[in-house]
């Protein structure tokens, strides 16, 4: 290691001193604008933290490669929370400490969103979070670009009355979300008129599903209602088709994302219908062109889901929001998103001024050959968050 | 009388299958005194090597084929450059197989990505059995499973390599003197743990979604099967997984998967408390 002599020493700290004792303009056009993403990229849930990642980079690239924010660029600092809500916290910690970052972005799971909401309120960060959840997340620093329970299932479930039948049974995993989401669909379906044969969930890992396909098929339920994410949704779709399940019953899948085609096999897992804030095969010039420009960065073969465009959509919301406030930082931010309207690939889309959540178009689709096909677009679908 | 003989039926696919994936694991931890935790991603390593093999154009029997094979020189290959030098620390087994574990499955990241896929189903059909069709697949793992265990009680029970096994295992010192290569059966043993995780995992692959985490939902129930039915022997582990699969399958049938899980690890719990050895224990010498 080089020795440092007095005199060297002597001149970084004149320098030092010089930085702090002139004071800087509060918008300086040449600092960067930094902001924080936890998001598994590890430990389980890596896929939703790559979907993600791939709208932020484009996000930030377009941004940047058109002069940036008020001519400062945006950079993108990534954590990998590990898909673990304690190491959500330490990361958002030291994002918000050491790196000073203006917003958070992330994370997937309700669990790790949660854990980090104390340290975001007492931080005055804004937390940017962009995947679907149960809803109820209100806070003056939080704000979802992602769908809650009633913009998935209002249409969803008309449209199994229509293409199904009346009868419903409704599977899902163990914790907050599925329960939230049954909790909402099954008002939905008793005041259609219609009946729920059946509701029950199910505990993570779980690899054996005979009992409780017997137990849907013997219900007789015209539509399953689906809310098991990743792995295990495979699992049990595989198995279900074995049985012969689906010659019978119709599956509504909550919570899809185009991630889950491919993995059911070929011929596998049709006729499925969801509910989606963006369908990757839309024939939709926007679409079209946001999807050509994912693989340009990405590649032909990656799979492009709603996550990625909420992600996206985050980004472009910052832009905006700083642009409207004409300054540069967290309480600036929050006062310019709230009410703003942002241009994104399938739309205008608004974030609501007292609930933090975004109304957007909404379409109906179903699983069709080795993709999602559009059914029908529902127009704009306004959240009920919970906020009240 | 139909209901009642499905209820069988799915119970006793679970069992077998439950068997089919403890059996390697109890071989090794009953008989070599290893807690190997990387067992679950033996699994995983050979439903990926029928994945390989579909991809590059084989069948899925070719896969079947070769997944145990592969795996168990995998095993071989693990046993001589980590295990064979903690023989005697129990406890840094549990530490080692977990290093193994996630070394395994961090691999099968950087070299599949994260996502699920999944193989192609063979023997594609269903037959009417008990008024409900049934697919062919699961009676074929079921059978599967069956040979597997009464060959693994041939060999370890009928054949010399059997007799010198067990004989290390009741006393090594003397085997050795014997003039048994105790290395060399090590070596064996624990490749034939492997072996059979690898075939557990190609013959489950068709059934589930291939994940680099799809090992730990089997390795928890399995560990459960081999504490509840006792160490040191291999009739022990297919006993506790007989209780534990059909307890599971059974309660999840009846009530709810939910309560399933809860009425399996409390009764899990009652019966490590009464008996602590497991409910078939070796005294001594017998296997």
């Amino acid at each position: 290691m080089r020795k440092q002599t007095r005199r060297q020493f002597l001149g970084t700290s004149a320098a030092a001193t010089a930085t702090f004792a002139f004071p800087m303009p509060a918008i300086l056009a040449a600092e960067n604008i930094t902001i924080g993403a936890v998001q598994p990229f590890s430990g389980g849930l890596e896929l939703f933290g790559n979907q993600a990642k791939l709208g932020l980079e484009l996000a930030m690239k377009e941004i940047n490669d058109a002069g940036g924010i008020m001519g400062s660029k945006v950079e993108i600092k990534y954590e990998d929370n590990k898909t673990d809500p304690k190491t959500s916290v330490e990361r958002t910690t030291s994002l918000i400490r050491r790196d000073n970052v203006l917003a958070i972005s992330g994370p997937i799971t309700s669990s790790a969103r949660d854990a980090m909401t104390p340290m975001i309120n007492r931080m005055k960060t804004p937390l940017l979070y962009a995947t679907n959840y149960e809803g109820g997340a209100c806070s003056r620093y939080l704000f979802g670009f992602n769908t809650v329970p009633n913009q998935e299932l209002e249409k969803l479930v008309p449209a199994m009355f229509k293409n199904a039948g009346n009868s419903f049974y409704m599977f899902g995993a163990d914790y907050v979300w599925p329960q939230k989401m049954f909790e909402a669909a099954e008002g939905l379906v008793t005041s259609m008129g219609g009946t729920v044969s059946g509701k029950e969930f199910t505990p993570f890992g779980v690899k054996e599903f005979a009992p409780v396909i017997r137990r849907i098929k013997d219900s007789g339920a015209k539509v399953l209602l689906f809310a098991l994410p990743g792995a295990d949704s495979i699992t049990f779709i595989k198995q279900a088709e074995d049985f012969g399940l689906f010659e019978d019953v119709t599956v509504g899948f909550l919570g899809f994302a185009e991630t889950y085609l491919g993995a059911f096999g070929e011929g596998k897992g049709q006729n499925m219908w969801v509910t989606v804030p963006f369908v990757a095969s839309s024939k939709d010039a926007a679409t079209v062109d946001f999807v050509s420009r994912i693989q340009a960065a990405a590649g032909k073969d990656v799979p492009i889901s709603h996550y990625v465009m909420t992600h996206y959509n985050s980004l472009i919301a910052v832009k905006g929001a700083l642009e409207k406030a004409g300054k540069i930082d967290r309480e600036s931010l929050i006062d310019g998103m709230e009410g703003l309207t942002i241009k994104t690939p399938t739309g205008d889309t608004v974030i609501g001024a007292k609930d933090h959540h975004v109304t957007m178009n909404m379409f109906l689709a179903k699983t069709e050959g080795t993709g999602l096909a559009t059914v029908e677009a529902l127009g704009q679908l306004a959240p009920k968050a919970g906020c009240a | 009388m139909a209901v009642f003989a499905t209820l069988i039926l799915d119970a006793s696919n679970y069992v077998l299958i439950l068997v089919l994936v403890a059996l390697g694991l109890a071989i090794v931890f009953g008989l070599m005194n290893v807690i190997n935790m990387a067992h679950g991603e033996f699994l995983m390593l050979g439903a990926y090597t029928v994945l390989v093999v579909e991809n590059v154009g084989g069948s899925y029997w070719l896969g079947l084929i070769l997944a145990p094979v592969v795996v168990g020189l995998i095993g071989l290959l693990i046993e001589e450059v980590v295990i064979s030098r903690i023989y005697h620390r129990f406890l840094d087994t549990i530490l080692a197989t977990w290093g193994i574990s996630l070394l395994l499955k961090q691999a099968i990241v950087l070299g599949f990505g994260p996502a699920s896929f999944s193989v192609s189903t063979p023997l594609d059909t269903s037959v009417v059995l008990f008024g409900a069709p049934y697919p062919v697949l699961r009676l074929f793992i079921m059978a599967v499973s069956l040979v597997v265990v009464v060959f693994t009680f041939w060999l370890f029970f009928k054949t010399r390599f059997g007799l010198a096994a067990r004989g290390v295992i009741a006393n090594r010192d003397m085997a050795s003197c014997l003039g048994i290569n105790t290395r060399l059966l090590d070596r064996l043993t624990f490749s034939y743990g492997a072996a059979l995780a690898g075939l557990a995992g190609a013959v489950l692959a068709p059934l589930i979604s291939i994940d680099p985490q799809m090992g730990l939902g089997f390795l928890v129930p399995a560990f459960l099967s081999i504490l509840v039915g006792g160490l040191g022997t291999i009739t022990g582990p297919i006993i506790g997984a007989g209780l534990v699969g059909a307890t599971d399958n059974l309660t999840a049938t009846l009530f709810s998967p939910v309560w399933a899980q809860l009425v399996v690890f409390v009764a899990a719990i009652i019966v490590i408390r009464l008996f602590p050895r497991g409910l078939v224990y070796s005294r001594g010498r017998e296997l």
